[in-house]
């Protein structure tokens, strides 16, 4: 084990200074050695289902071929529900879906796990990809997007996305969204790491904030129905293989409930509390890879399931807020990333899987800093930023203020110890440009969905996608869904799954979707005893 | 490899798909040569062998072969009917997309010992590959020299491809002669008898098309080979459609009368992992119950007839405990409710009233009243309908009803006040 050099040590090594040349690095076979998707070991190949024979997460896998939660019997005397279109799931995706449903006259229900806007959208800080320079176009952002995804993605989806850029602002900005302008009223933007121009859009430090609060309050005053607190178990079928609904799992009564619906849109967000490798997450309780698992019992087509997103820059120290994120608008504006011998090692503004590599390999060959605990990271220079461009903290990066109260210190005086944490699921459910998967009725948006991002997504373009897809996915379900009846529902697929699970000679002792973390102890700090039930393992 | 299994409607020779080479390589066209030898043997071969309407009725064969033969119509109709629908049963889909030829050569023999002259091909229009196969297979079987032979020898013959309507109630005997005219298949009263006045008032045949697949290979090996397929009393194969609650659900061939342990247990592997049998639907024309004193039946027409059930078309639904009986019956009764056509008022307000009965007692708002009352439907409904539709669904009712009645009593309501 090399041993790391201790917090104080490193902190006397480290110096404020604005200036610092970048010496040169050594990127050759840099992802192969250190990027947590090549570990050995990390990857199995599937054994059931329609991605049979393909690699994928071992933990992801565990989840993907365990047993289901129910039963036909669970399901007697359940109440059932009628809805054109169920989203399932109430973050940025999910709630730009139904508002445009609802929009164009469908009947629209909002199924969340815990409340409205509970999501990894809300953590997003950076700001979304919007090609509106003069110096850049969409096709430079198309570009960019392909360059940096180190692996084929689906360019019709790209294409789709960069191009309704534009429009997803001039749509934010129409529910009443804010963004940081100039002082002609021109949007500012900020450039990510791996681009080729200056692209994001944002506001302050917690874009992704202001974007849920705005897409909340649309979603509150319309017509649309919200359940919360109904974490979804199953998907419906019929026996065409349609989707044809959801069985609900109510915390507040600790019943099922069926939603019957003619489209289903899975908006179910990532899987970052499956804490793959052990690493720490940014995500937000609730991203524990559902809908993958929901959509693959159904026969849906994943994609890119070796493949997630470690972000550079998560606190590292204090333990206790380990994981959360610092957004990457920090190295943007021109902060260093420095070890503890206090030198440069990378340069910041690449994509972000060989910034997180660099960051591992410093600490792997001994110049981290070594907190005590197992802890260890680098630094970020805070300081060096706010020398260059006094000020900057306080009108750009609030939250990052607040984040260091929180530590005890000052991150404009101070530089924070960072290291690299689970922050995104780059593949997922494969979709069409409508949002549409290989199921019939079943549509997914966001971060459960894949194709866009290949092996790395670029800043900004998460934000961007959620709502490009999510505004598709509304329009098209609720073109298609009130003319359509509504079908059986039935959970038939369920045994063609244990079917498989037992001639595949797997173990059926685990069950899943997971709906929480196996940390969360609600029986203790909940009235909501369903929730006990509901996060056994 | 089970020598029970899969011996002759779904032995590989004769799952030769659209590929007529091997089909003639296999053991195609041997059943038609001898046919065309013997023409005048071949109802009286079929009436040995004891060949039944494998379609769900059981009905001998040749009564209605002999029927037809007897006509002197220059003008006489066969329909193979692939119109399969019922819940469950899914054995002619398989045999139409895998032995065409087999289909094919079944109705020419059939034809031919009847003196029909237009052979129609009636294929429910969900079953797209099927009628992809059946087309390019025929068009094949036209240009072959098997086919070739027999026109020398004097048959003539015109074949042809119909879509069904897709209906439930279309795959009816008399339901189908509507369609194939062209018409909305409303199934006709019970007079005339098809045999007599049939497709535009010529004689007509309909067979399922399981039992013309039995022919060729009857007509091949003789009847003593056929008869020595079946289990006990029982004559030749059957195309069980195994599904529900089981490990490998799926189509198996197995002697006539093989029992329900064996074909649950050993061909199906076993209940699905963490599963309890509870009951049987066998499946189509209606759906009857088997339970689990039941397992030792021989599945043959005869022997499940004795169980107070019915083979059907082969169809066995299999149920775990923890599914409800109530439940099910209903979503049966449903579809019925669903596929009658309204012609009949008992069939069109009887499964309606029925399904209404079962809907509410199912959900724990049914009363001992609204028990009764399905009681009394089940005796008064039979027979109130042109066709079968109305008999299949009081059947399930019925059925459900002998072996489950406390699961019904235990759904009611209880009203304490």
């Amino acid at each position: 084990m090399v041993k790391n050099i201790s917090y104080q040590e490193a902190l006397a090594n480290y110096k404020a200074v604005a200036e610092r040349p970048l010496p040169e690095v050594n990127y050759e076979g840099l992802l192969e050695k250190y990027h947590p998707d090549y570990f050995k070991d990390a990857c199995v190949q599937l054994k059931v289902g329609a991605n049979k024979g393909d690699i994928c997460h071992v933990q992801l896998a565990e989840m993907l071929q365990a047993d289901a939660r129910i039963d036909e019997a669970d399901l007697a005397g359940a109440q059932v529900i009628e809805t054109d279109i169920l989203i399932i799931g109430g973050g940025g995706a999910g709630c730009a879906a139904a508002l445009t449903a609802a929009e164009a006259g469908a009947r629209v229900l909002i199924a969340t796990k815990l409340r409205l806007g509970d999501s990894n959208t809300i953590m997003a800080e950076g700001g979304v990809q919007v090609s509106i320079e003069k110096e850049d176009t969409p096709q430079q952002h198309y570009d960019d997007t392909i360059r940096s995804a180190h692996r084929p993605v689906d360019k019709k989806l790209v294409a789709e996305m960069v191009m309704s850029a534009p429009d997803v602002i001039r749509w934010l900005i129409q529910q009443g969204m804010q963004f940081d302008m100039d002082e002609y009223g021109d949007l500012l933007t900020r450039k990510a790491g791996g681009t080729t121009a200056p692209r994001v859009a944002y506001f302050r430090d917690y874009t992704g904030l202001e974007m849920m609060r705005v897409l909340k309050e649309a979603v509150r005053s319309s017509e649309i129905d919200v359940l919360d607190y109904v974490p979804t178990v199953e998907l419906l079928s019929d026996e065409d293989g349609h989707c044809t609904g959801a069985v609900l799992s109510s915390l507040h009564d600790n019943r099922y409930k069926l939603v019957k619906a003619k489209s289903v849109i899975l908006a179910t967000g990532g899987i970052g509390r499956l804490h793959l490798n052990g690493f720490p997450t940014s995500n937000h309780f609730g991203a524990t890879g559902d809908g993958l698992v929901l959509a693959y019992r159904l026969g849906a087509l994943l994609r890119d399931l070796d493949s997630f997103q470690y972000h550079p820059s998560g606190l590292a120290y204090p333990q206790h807020l380990s994981g959360t994120l610092i957004t990457e608008g920090v190295r943007s504006a021109g902060a260093y990333l420095l070890n503890a011998r206090g030198e440069r090692f990378v340069d910041e503004l690449l994509p972000r899987d060989k910034v997180s590599a660099a960051i591992m390999r410093e600490c792997a060959e001994g110049r981290g800093v070594d907190a005590g605990n197992g802890i260890k990271g680098i630094w970020i220079d805070t300081p060096g930023l706010e020398l260059n461009h006094p000020g900057i903290f306080e009108a750009r990066f609030p939250k990052l203020i607040k984040l260091g109260k929180k530590c005890g210190t000052d991150p404009r005086k101070q530089p924070l110890l960072i290291y690299p944490t689970l922050h995104y699921q780059n593949g997922g459910v494969i979709i069409d440009e409508h949002g549409q998967t290989n199921i019939q009725g079943l549509y997914c948006v966001g971060e459960v969905s894949g194709g866009i991002h290949g092996r790395n997504r670029l800043m900004g373009n998460s934000l961007l996608e959620i709502i490009s897809f999510g505004r598709r996915a509304g329009i098209h379900a609720a073109k298609y869904s009130p003319r359509k009846p509504f079908r059986k529902i039935t959970i038939e697929h369920l045994s063609r799954l244990r079917r498989e699970l037992t001639l595949a000679g797997m173990p059926m002792d685990k069950q899943g979707p997971i709906l929480f973390p196996a940390y969360a102890k609600f029986e203790t700090d909940s009235d909501y005893s369903g929730l006990h039930k509901n996060s056994k393992e | 490899m089970d020598k029970n299994l899969n011996q002759v409607l779904l032995h590989e020779n004769s799952r030769v798909g659209a590929d007529y080479t091997r089909w003639k390589n296999g053991w195609g066209g041997q059943g038609l040569k001898n046919a065309l030898d013997h023409p005048a043997d071949i109802i009286s071969m079929i009436k040995d062998a004891g060949l039944l309407g494998l379609g769900g009725s059981g009905f001998p064969t040749y009564i209605k072969w002999q029927a037809i033969a007897d006509q002197t119509n220059t003008e006489k109709y066969l329909i193979c009917n692939g119109n399969e629908d019922e819940p469950g049963t899914f054995k002619d889909r398989v045999l139409l997309e895998e032995t065409p030829f087999q289909v094919i050569e079944g109705a020419t023999i059939a034809a031919l010992a009847c003196g029909i002259n237009n052979i129609v091909f009636y294929i429910n229009p969900h079953l797209e590959t099927c009628h992809e196969v059946m087309e390019s297979a025929l068009a094949k079987w036209l240009a072959s020299d098997i086919y070739k032979d027999a026109l020398q020898q004097g048959l003539n013959l015109k074949y042809t491809i119909v879509a069904s309507s897709g209906h439930y109630i279309a795959g009816e005997e008399t339901a189908a002669i509507e369609a194939v005219e062209g018409k909305f298949p409303f199934p006709r009263g019970k007079e005339p008898r098809p045999t007599t006045s049939g497709v535009h008032g010529c004689p007509t045949l309909i067979n399922n098309i399981e039992t013309l697949c039995n022919v060729p290979h009857i007509l091949r090996k003789g009847v003593q080979w056929y008869r020595d397929l079946g289990i006990g009393e029982a004559n030749g194969t059957k195309l069980y459609s195994l599904s529900g609650d089981v490990l490998s659900p799926g189509v198996y061939e197995l002697p006539m009368g093989t029992t329900l342990t064996e074909l649950i247990f050993n061909y199906g592997q076993g209940m699905l992992v963490g599963k309890q049998l509870k009951a049987v639907f066998t499946g189509g024309p209606s759906n009857t119950i088997l339970t689990e004193k039941d397992l030792d039946v021989h599945l043959d027409f005869k022997s499940v007839a004795e169980r107070r059930s019915a083979l059907g078309t082969g169809a066995m639904i299999v149920v775990s405990l923890g599914t409800g009986i109530v439940k099910r019956v209903a979503q049966y009764v449903d579809f019925f409710a669903e596929e009658s056509c309204g012609q009949c008022p008992a069939c069109k307000t009887g499964t309606y009233y029925m399904s209404q009965l079962l809907g509410e007692i199912d959900t724990g708002e049914g009363s001992k009243a609204d028990l009764d009352n399905l009681v009394d439907l089940c005796r008064i409904l039979p027979g109130g309908g042109r066709c079968h539709l109305l008999d299949g669904a009081v059947k399930v009712v019925d059925s459900s009803l002998y072996h489950f009645l406390d699961e019904y009593e235990e759904a009611l309501s209880h009203d304490f006040n």
